[in-house]
């Protein structure tokens, strides 16, 4: 009966190749608690079908499933979850969002994935998996980024695209949104398109604020997910998620990070993979640069600009295009204040004191500056966006 | 038989006019009062008594009905004892019929005949400020502010009888009491460096624009509100009696000259419900914060842990100046001509700092929810504050007093009093390119602010009249130049958190 159910939904997929081992891999996914262990277990010894069907009772479970399904009282929880309706409910999102299921023996699986001891059995994606046979480097950073870390995550992306590096991030507030944001401006034919790695459903934009971002990765690149349709932000999901995004680069480079979080999750997770962590050096002051400057004394290599990871990569850093600096230069009056601000954010007032400048004249040159690009306003704090 | 005698009572801040008629007549022994008044009025019956007794007045053993005219109003406070016990006087032929005619009677009466004063006698007295108005001696500071054709004191019912009958003489009081000193205010000279939050405090002041402060905690947000009154113009002989009223009426302590002479600075706890913010009540309607801060500054600390539903309430007021309230029974108009200034924490953890901040995004528009755009648009100023620097918190000198200040102050407002009438901070939008007039670089940085979407129609208008009362400190050219845009556009921080902005 179910086997039926999964043969006939899937007469309407054809268009997104959904085989009825896609769907049933899918509603695997969404059973509770499954992680991507016992996922793995399930697809490689039985196949996502049989697998629906033994996870239901209507196969008999071989002695291993049996042990596995005895765990926790998982053949009981399973089996009340697994429902016909759960695999129609699977396919309409997957069709509503045009997500695409990539089964890890499929010959659509990212390379890239394929060899790693943790790499998902399924993967959900949106967008081209062909950007994965481009040179990839992971850009990664701290959510509360600096100006200036956004700032120079958004040129290295956009330089690393255009060298034909495909950028491997996480679609999160900060860094990881400028790095792509960088490669969505300079996108045209001959660069490489962004490859994302998200840890909520492929249909659950987040944060929300990311929407316009989210469509334009998948317009350009590709944005995977090993989370099925309909997950939300669980906080256990990010972890995983950094495993993908590190085994997806072939270096990774940390632009800010404190001296915990998510960046460094990752970092781990590419160490142990022998991935290459690279990072940029930040002022020592800074606390969103703490844990990049570790990195740095810990002996990464240092990113001052896309140069240093073309040539990590083995590429041909003569392509390297030196970007024109297009801002209106400062003049003199306004380049004291920008001398001001070297040090770090400041707010308003400490700025016109330690320039001991009347107000006004603090006021109008920054005015000038800011509209220039030079000096960017954050709540209340003034940085500086120097170098680049 | 009968006899009529003039008394006011309060209905929110203003006196009215009441008539307490009393009638002796045949019938059972009684005391009844009819024309709606409340408990504590209904009162005076057993304190009028009583005092007749104990100042060996005999009480008539007939069929007394107080009226309270007009009746159709509800009648509260304790102010009427007295008139009611002269009334009965009268009536019961104990004094001559016509003796109270050019007097209005305000004072509470104790159970040993005693005068006391009453809450509100300002506004009270104002009522009847025609004729010659009989108070406690508690109350004649009050009463001369209020402005009373005469003012008298006696001492107990036996000493005002004594009066009318023409056996003793009133105690006069037409001396107004000195006004009082104000070295009682916080002077600016207090707040060392901090520049930009000083200017932020001038402008305020210059221009009657609202302010918000946001900063760490420690910065000094309080320190600098409660320095504001300090610097504001002195308030004008009409203001200072409103504020006298509002204050009497709600029976704030008043100093000893009984008025208020300084712009009022009033700082609400920030558990304070909607209707001790904006006015009103059950019993009696009594003026909100709002309205005590008529005319000087409304502080509102650690504006994100007001109730919403509190904030959004100060929207109106705040356009108006004045704010209405209704009831069931009554419907009435309470002054709200004041400063607003607010004070916030950038974030939860109150750091603010780039990178230092340890907020969690939830964390942090959970907090900057609390804000309703609305509100935070209504503040043409809002400024970040900085904590102050070690080196001027222990070594640095004091910063420019308040005399000084208030003198450009006075005189920032005198430009824009000459120009249009009104303060900066109420010019309106069609008069915005006559009074304030853009110089060709002020134009520009205004339009690149509209371009970029960091400013709406409204905010551009804001900005405009802040920058005019920079432009008023500084010399008050005809045009507003950049500098003054650039510099209003300094003073107006957003709130928004950390994402955006990925340049």
């Amino acid at each position: 009966m179910s086997a039926n159910t999964v043969r006939n939904l899937t007469a309407s997929a054809a268009e997104l190749h959904l085989t009825p081992e896609h769907i049933a891999a899918t509603a695997l996914a969404t059973l509770p608690a499954i992680g991507p262990q016992r996922l793995r277990l399930l697809l490689a010894l039985l196949g996502a079908v049989d697998a629906w069907r033994t996870v239901r009772g209507e196969l008999a479970a071989s002695d291993r499933i049996a042990a596995l399904l005895a765990q926790e009282n998982f053949a009981h929880i399973w089996r009340q979850a697994a429902t016909d309706d759960v695999l129609r409910r699977v396919e309409a999102a997957l069709r509503d969002h045009h997500i695409s299921v990539v089964l890890a023996t499929d010959p659509s699986y990212p390379s890239a994935l394929r060899g790693d001891h943790a790499a998902p059995a399924v993967l959900f994606a949106r967008g081209n998996l062909a950007t994965f046979t481009q040179r990839r480097a992971g850009v990664i950073g701290t959510r509360a980024a600096s100006a200036a870390g956004r700032h120079f995550a958004r040129g290295l992306g956009r330089d690393l695209s255009r060298n034909g590096v495909a950028v491997v991030s996480g679609l999160a507030r900060g860094i990881d949104a400028a790095a792509h944001h960088g490669v969505i401006d300079a996108f045209e034919s001959g660069s490489s398109g962004p490859i994302a790695v998200v840890a909520t459903g492929l249909d659950v934009v987040y944060p929300r604020e990311h929407t316009k971002l989210w469509s334009a990765v998948a317009e350009c690149g590709v944005i995977i997910s090993e989370s099925p349709p309909g997950c939300g932000p669980d906080a256990f999901r990010f972890p995983l998620r950094n495993r993908i995004l590190a085994a997806a680069s072939e270096v990774l480079v940390v632009v800010e990070s404190r001296a915990t979080g998510g960046s460094m999750i990752t970092v781990e997770q590419a160490l142990s993979r022998s991935i290459t962590v690279m990072a940029v050096p930040g002022a020592p002051q800074s606390e969103s640069s703490v844990g990049s400057n570790r990195l740095i004394s810990q002996g990464a290599a240092t990113v001052c600009d896309a140069t240093d990871v073309l040539v990590a990569l083995g590429l041909n850093h003569q392509r390297h295009i030196t970007p024109s600096e297009t801002r209106v230069p400062p003049s003199a009056d306004e380049h004291v204040v920008l001398a001001g601000l070297s040090g770090g954010p400041l707010t308003f007032e400490q700025l016109v004191e330690r320039l001991r400048l009347p107000i006004a004249e603090v006021a109008l040159r920054l005015g000038r500056l800011e509209a220039h690009g030079w000096v960017v306003a954050n709540a209340g704090w003034w940085e500086a966006l120097v170098a680049r | 038989m009968f006899a009529s005698v003039r008394s006011t009572t309060l209905l929110g801040v203003v006196g009215r006019c009441v008539d307490v008629e009393v009638h002796v007549g045949v019938g059972l022994p009684g005391f009844t009062i009819v024309g709606q008044p409340d408990e504590v009025c209904r009162e005076s019956r057993d304190r009028v008594r009583a005092a007749f007794l104990s100042r060996g007045f005999a009480w008539p053993n007939r069929r007394i009905t107080v009226n309270l005219a007009p009746s159709g109003e509800r009648k509260g406070g304790s102010g009427l004892d007295l008139a009611i016990a002269v009334a009965v006087l009268i009536a019961d032929e104990q004094l001559p019929p016509d003796v109270a005619q050019k007097y209005a009677f305000v004072a509470e009466l104790g159970l040993d005949g005693s005068l006391r004063g009453v809450v509100g006698a300002a506004p009270l007295v104002g009522a009847v400020r025609e004729r010659c108005v009989v108070v406690a001696a508690a109350n004649a500071p009050a009463a001369l502010a209020a402005g009373a054709h005469q003012v008298v004191v006696a001492s107990d019912l036996a000493h005002v009888v004594g009066c009318l009958r023409g056996d003793q003489q009133w105690q006069i009081c037409n001396e107004p009491v000195a006004l009082d000193p104000d070295d009682h205010i916080p002077d600016l000279a207090d707040v060392r460096g901090q520049p930009v939050a000083r200017l932020a405090l001038e402008v305020a002041a210059a221009g009657a624009h609202h302010m918000l402060l946001v900063g760490p905690p420690g910065a000094g947000k309080s320190m600098l509100a409660r320095r504001l009154p300090s610097i504001l113009p002195p308030l004008s002989q009409d203001q200072a009696l409103s504020c006298t009223m509002v204050h009497s009426a709600a029976h704030v302590p008043m100093p000893a000259s009984g008025r208020v002479s300084h712009a009022p600075f009033r700082s609400p706890h920030h558990s304070i419900s909607l209707v001790g913010l904006i006015g009103g009540g059950t019993a009696a309607m009594r003026p909100g914060e709002i309205s005590l801060a008529s005319e000087g500054v409304l502080f509102l600390d650690e504006l994100g842990e007001f109730a919403p539903s509190v904030l959004d309430a100060l929207r109106q007021p705040l356009e108006d100046g004045v704010v209405h309230v209704s009831r069931a029974r009554t419907s009435l108009s309470f002054p709200a001509r004041f400063l607003l200034v607010a004070a916030a924490n950038p974030c939860p953890c109150g750091v603010g700092t780039p990178g230092a901040c340890v907020c969690d995004d939830a964390a942090r528009s959970k907090y900057l929810r609390r804000f309703s755009g609305p509100l935070l648009d209504r503040f043409d100023l809002r400024v970040s504050v900085g904590l102050p620097k070690v080196d001027d918190l222990v070594d640095g000198v004091d910063g420019e007093s308040s005399a000084t200040v208030a003198q450009r102050v006075v005189a920032a407002r005198q430009v824009a009093l000459s120009r249009g009438g009104g303060t900066n901070a109420s010019i309106a939008v069609d008069q915005l390119d006559v009074v304030a007039p853009l110089a060709p670089g002020a134009r520009a940085v205004l339009r690149r602010e509209l371009e970029v979407g960091r400013l709406s129609g409204r905010g551009l208008h804001r900005v405009r009249r802040v920058a005019r009362t920079i432009a008023d400190l500084d010399g008050a050219p005809d045009v507003v130049s950049e500098a003054h845009v650039a510099t209003a556009l300094r003073l107006r921080t957003s709130l928004a958190a950390l994402s955006g902005g990925h340049r």
